[in-house]
């Protein structure tokens, strides 16, 4: 059957331009101006270090100020990545970014396999407990103890050392929300972190129940073949020190010098806190935005895309060469036999190991098609079975080749028979989107998330979110059941 | 005077089950043949021989110009499909059950064939199928559905279906056995006025008295050959065969001794 085989290939070279189209997008803009872009990456979920400005949006904090001081110096063009902190080594690795300004704490593994600049923060950790918590003063008493950490960060592995059991979050907001919530027993972390969220938030609920050791180092986190920017930022640090910048950027942001070794106690100011409902009138509107121009066109992209392959998989099934069934069935096998997320990951994160770096939607856009072309391949194919075999053949009698008995006679038929899961499958699918967020896809979850984080409004927010998602899902099955409706019209 | 359709030697068998063991066949331009025997005998597996929804094994279907030697067909691949397809093209064929589409309207039915997989023009095809409907009596029902249409009209639109592509030969199989009994009558009328209007038939039928009143040649078969053939007046009148009479007596007095 030569002609599923032609159409694959078509496909494939679609796929193909648009993996190409995606990858020139992703490469430097072309302009006039010749100065190196350098990517940052950093949470924005992270105050008083990185987070976005409640009244403008736009990324700002210490971390954010000083490597802006650096670029200015060193002569870089930067571009902003925001992304959960576990997300940030692998994408320093994946080369989606070059440097890492998120306060990441020196230790002798990083070191090793990563360019770490100079010492940019002098900090302490500190062990954050519920208020009414009084069995834990100190390091030692985590033994046995829950503790909530971002699992690839420098806290993690103190919390762990001290006999901790870690329970994985995405940063301090959600480790202090469990904290409240009661969930965990404790968390270590950055003392300006903690004060700032304290100040911010004017929780009750948690307290600095002690020290965390001695002090440490935070340094921006280059990959370790990059030397030459290292070098360049060293220098600018040097420069920036010398000249008082860092010093003010630092009193601005602490009302003390965390520059430098002992220079001062650091206090927080926190930002003035706001209600729910501001905070949702604030963000209805981004993540509206985050709907319309990421989450919709990401599902409706894949969902046309995935049913193009998933017809192609189907006729591939049901053919007769084994040189079709196998590879189809393997598919198949393959996409419903692992997590979504799995598969998002490998596209993502994995295939840069082979030279095929992908840009976060693109990266996106390719899982989701693959997903839904392997739940939708076995739909099709029974829909297809299911047209009863008198009307192949009075298709042949009367002359039609393959290809039309196809298009004329079986489709139209096994579409009234697949239109109810098929519309199963895209329902999954734009709830499923959400799952992009953690390929830094800025769909309506993540900018939900980072608001949440950075807010600490969880319930509102989330509360807005669910609202969209179930908006959008609600038309979809009022456009389903008009479908069905048009289908039906010559049953009786 | 040459035979538009020749069959010879046809042989085909599903698994271990030899269905038809050297069938020959011979029907003139305008004349219908009907194929008579007892369930399992071979006749729909001939029919749908000739329209290549089964592909006998050996044996020679000639229909007009197109010959097709099964024995010599290639096992796959482009040439035996263009082989297939040039003989399919010169018949048509009645289900038994119609096998509209059920997504098409009547005139649409009609017209797929002529359209769709001969590429004519579709206004000449459009009258084209509304003149077939209106031969078969259905000219007020060319915009419903199958659905909307009753088991002899659905049967109808089926005749005139097959009639759309233009075929040499028309073929039916069984065309009134799954109707109620008070709608046979409609489908045969129709069968009998193609017949008279020169149309070249070969029906696989129980219904003896319509066959007696059609056919201008009788093939009884049994067992996936030809037990007796000739003029219905001789087959079905005055069998000769033992096998034959025992078939007529069952089919035409199923109650008596």
């Amino acid at each position: 059957m030569p002609r599923p085989i032609r159409a694959l290939l078509a496909l494939a070279a679609l796929l193909g331009s648009l993996v190409a189209g995606g990858a020139l997008t992703a490469g430097p803009a072309a302009a006039a101006d010749d100065r190196p872009v350098v990517t940052v990456g950093s949470e924005g979920t992270y105050p008083p270090f990185t987070f976005r400005d409640p009244d403008t949006d736009d990324l700002t904090g210490y971390d954010i100020d000083v490597i802006k001081a650096v670029a200015k110096k060193a002569g870089w063009r930067l571009t902003f990545v925001d992304a959960p902190f576990d997300s940030l080594f692998a994408a320093l690795d994946s080369r989606r970014i070059d440097v890492i300004a998120n306060q990441i704490s020196i230790n002798p593994e990083r070191q090793a396999k990563y360019g770490l600049s100079d010492p940019y923060t002098y900090s302490r950790g500190v062990i954050v407990t519920p208020t009414d918590t009084d069995d834990i003063t100190s390091l030692g008493d985590l033994k046995g103890r829950t503790s909530a950490q971002s699992t690839t960060s420098n806290w993690a592995e103190v919390a762990e050392k001290a006999g901790a059991r870690i329970e994985a979050v995405d940063g301090f907001a959600q480790a202090a929300k469990l904290l409240e919530q009661g969930r965990v027993d404790a968390a270590v972390n950055d003392n300006i972190a903690v004060l700032d969220y304290l100040a911010t938030s004017g929780s009750k609920k948690i307290k600095i129940a002690g020290e965390a050791g001695e002090s440490t180092q935070q340094a921006l986190t280059f990959r370790k073949a990059d030397s030459e920017r290292l070098a360049e930022a060293n220098k600018a640090l040097e420069e920036l020190r010398d000249d008082g910048t860092l010093k003010r950027i630092s009193e601005g942001y602490f009302k003390a010098d965390v520059s430098i070794e002992d220079g001062g106690e650091a206090q927080a100011s926190g930002r003035a806190g706001r209600n729910g409902l501001d905070v949702a009138k604030d963000q209805a509107g981004p993540m509206l935005k985050a709907l319309v121009k990421a989450t919709i066109p990401l599902a409706a992209i894949s969902f046309v895309l995935g049913l193009v392959l998933a017809l192609l998989v189907a006729l591939a099934r049901i053919a007769r060469s084994r040189w079709l069934t196998v590879p189809a069935g393997v598919f198949i096998s393959i996409i419903r036999g692992t997590p979504l997320l799995v598969q998002l990951f490998i596209v993502f994160f994995a295939l840069p190991a082979i030279g095929l770096t992908l840009p976060p939607f693109v990266a996106a856009v390719i899982a989701f098609t693959l997903n839904v072309a392997g739940y939708a391949a076995e739909i099709i194919r029974s829909a297809i079975l299911a047209v009863p075999r008198g009307q192949t053949e009075a298709a042949r009698t009367i002359g039609l080749d393959y290809r039309q008995t196809l298009r004329r006679v079986v489709l139209p038929q096994a579409l009234r028979t697949a239109v109810p899961p098929l519309s199963n499958t895209l329902l999954s699918l734009v709830k499923d989107t959400s799952l992009a967020s953690t390929i830094f896809v800025t769909e309506l979850f993540r900018v939900t998330k980072t608001a949440a984080d950075e807010s600490t409004e969880y319930l509102t927010l989330y509360v807005v979110a669910a609202f969209y998602f179930w908006v959008v899902c609600w038309l979809l099955s009022l456009a389903q059941k008009r479908l069905e409706t048009r289908l039906d019209r010559y049953v009786r | 005077m040459t035979s538009l359709l020749t069959v010879r030697g046809l042989t085909k068998s599903f698994g271990d089950n030899h269905v038809l063991r050297g069938i020959d066949l011979d029907a003139e331009a305008g004349t219908s043949t009907v194929l008579l025997g007892p369930s399992g005998s071979g006749k729909t597996t001939l029919l749908r021989s000739l329209d290549t929804l089964e592909v006998p094994e050996a044996g020679t279907v000639r229909i007009g110009d197109v010959e097709v030697d099964f024995g010599a067909l290639p096992a796959k691949g482009r040439a035996r499909e263009q082989q297939l397809r040039a003989l399919r093209a010169q018949s048509g064929i009645v289900f038994q059950q119609h096998h509209l589409f059920p997504h098409m309207t009547a005139l649409e039915n009609v017209v797929e064939g002529p359209v769709t997989a001969q590429g004519r023009p579709k206004d000449e095809a459009l009258a084209e199928g509304r003149a077939l409907l209106e031969q078969v009596g259905l000219s007020e029902k060319a915009s419903q559905y199958p659905s909307e249409l009753s088991g002899g009209q659905q049967q109808r639109v089926g005749i005139a279906r097959a009639l759309a592509i233009k075929p040499r030969v028309v073929l039916f199989d069984e065309p009134t056995s799954a109707l109620d009994p008070e709608l046979v009558g409609e489908v045969l009328a129709v069968i009998k006025d193609l017949a008279a209007q020169g149309w070249t038939t070969v029906i696989v039928t129980h219904e003896v008295r319509f066959a007696e009143q059609v056919a201008d040649q009788v093939l009884f078969l049994d067992g996936g050959v030809v037990v007796e053939h000739g003029p219905p007046s001789q087959v079905i009148g005055d069998p000769q065969q033992e096998r034959t009479q025992r078939f007529l007596r069952r089919v035409l007095h199923p109650g008596g001794a």
